[in-house]
């Protein structure tokens, strides 16, 4: 016995969708140094199951914002590069960095070795 | 009367803070995500397990005892499936997302580092704005990644950066490390590149409410099929498949 499709109920209210982002839209006034937020020009077309590509397009739109945001850091005076004697504590801790640094001598290690 | 004035102007600032806490069953994976998520957003405030999964209206009165105006909540089904909230609190919307492929910054393939607490850059391709739905996830985005300048424990540079792309009718998140020295050429010109500092994540919509955790429907997505829906459907494809070699 075959069951019944059963149709999905699709909604999409855009004159609610519209209202409700007017509604939480941050004030337009707010300086830019506030957010941080920048958008790319372009849409990614990509075949998705292309991890290469793919990857490539997302790290093009992330040098394009980084480039976009220090022109726009320097406008608004945000200090935006760390000098290199400001030391703080990192996200990854130097165990972990450490880790990361074998890793990547062990596989130039095998690859020249393979040779 | 004047000097109140310009105080006032000065005050208008960008405040966020963003309640984070999960349901219980998520597994280690997606507990090491959270923690990650914590490490690079100042702002968040994170809170132990919800011990319900009926009872959601809860999570905006929690965000409020926290005073948090935003709410981020990891859903776990089935210890598999991963459900993430971005929520708006007390007066929504509240948008809910699949999480897939998650990377999380244990892993050793990705290495770049930032501050720990440093303001990240969020950044959106432009198919963000082609839609309604799309544009509202934006703007919830940009006030919940966003780190507000104000945000405790926040270091005053920029040194990554938090990509959201649209592909695929997915959202892909990626973060990225700015390096502004050629690492060959530590004296030349300055020249932007990344290093990728993860986690990595493919949020799928689903569905967005007008409240939060409540509230009418405003969107669903038509193409969404639920993870247990699909591997069903694959173990009824393998059941047909010994039930034809059977015949």
């Amino acid at each position: 016995e075959d069951a019944i499709p059963r149709q999905k109920l699709v909604v999409n209210d855009k004159h609610a969708l519209d209202r409700i982002l007017d509604d939480i839209r941050l004030d337009k006034s707010l300086s830019w140094t506030e957010t941080l937020s920048t958008t790319y020009p372009q849409t990614h077309e990509v075949d998705v199951s292309n991890d290469l590509d793919r990857e490539l397009s997302f790290y093009k739109q992330a040098l394009h914002c980084a480039e976009a945001a220090r022109k726009l850091a320097a406008e608004h005076s945000l200090p935006f590069t760390r000098p290199s004697d400001f030391f703080a504590e990192m996200v990854k801790s130097d165990a972990h960095m450490e880790r990361i640094r074998q890793r990547l001598l062990d596989e130039t290690a095998q690859i020249k070795r393979g040779e | 009367d004047v000097d109140i004035d310009t105080a006032v102007e000065k005050k208008r600032r960008n405040k966020q803070r963003v309640l984070m806490l999960s349901s219980r069953g998520i597994t280690q994976r997606m507990r090491h995500l959270m923690n990650d998520l914590e490490t690079l957003l100042p702002h968040v405030k994170k809170d132990s397990k919800l011990d319900s999964k009926s009872e959601l209206r809860l999570i905006p009165e929690l965000a409020d005892l926290n005073n948090c105006n935003n709410a981020l909540y990891f859903e776990a089904r089935r210890h598999e499936d991963l459900y993430l909230w971005a929520s708006k609190t007390p007066n929504g919307p509240s948008i809910k997302f699949h999480v897939q492929n998650i990377h999380t910054m244990d892993e050793l393939k990705m290495t770049g580092n930032c501050l720990k607490g440093s303001r990240g850059i969020v950044s959106f391709d432009k198919g963000f704005d082609e839609t309604e739905h799309s544009r509202l996830i934006k703007e919830v985005f940009i006030q919940i990644f966003g780190v507000p300048p104000g945000a405790r424990k926040a270091k005053p540079f920029i040194d990554h950066i938090l990509t959201f792309s649209l592909l695929d009718s997915k959202i892909w998140f990626r973060n990225f490390q700015i390096i502004e020295k050629d690492p060959l050429e530590p004296n030349g010109p300055p020249q932007t590149s990344l290093v990728e500092i993860g986690p990595r994540l493919v949020l799928t919509p689903i569905r967005i409410f007008e409240g939060a955790f409540s509230g009418a429907t405003v969107f669903s997505n038509p193409e969404f099929v639920s993870p247990a829906a699909v591997r069903s459907a694959m173990r009824r494809q393998a059941g047909d498949k010994y039930r034809s070699r059977k015949d």
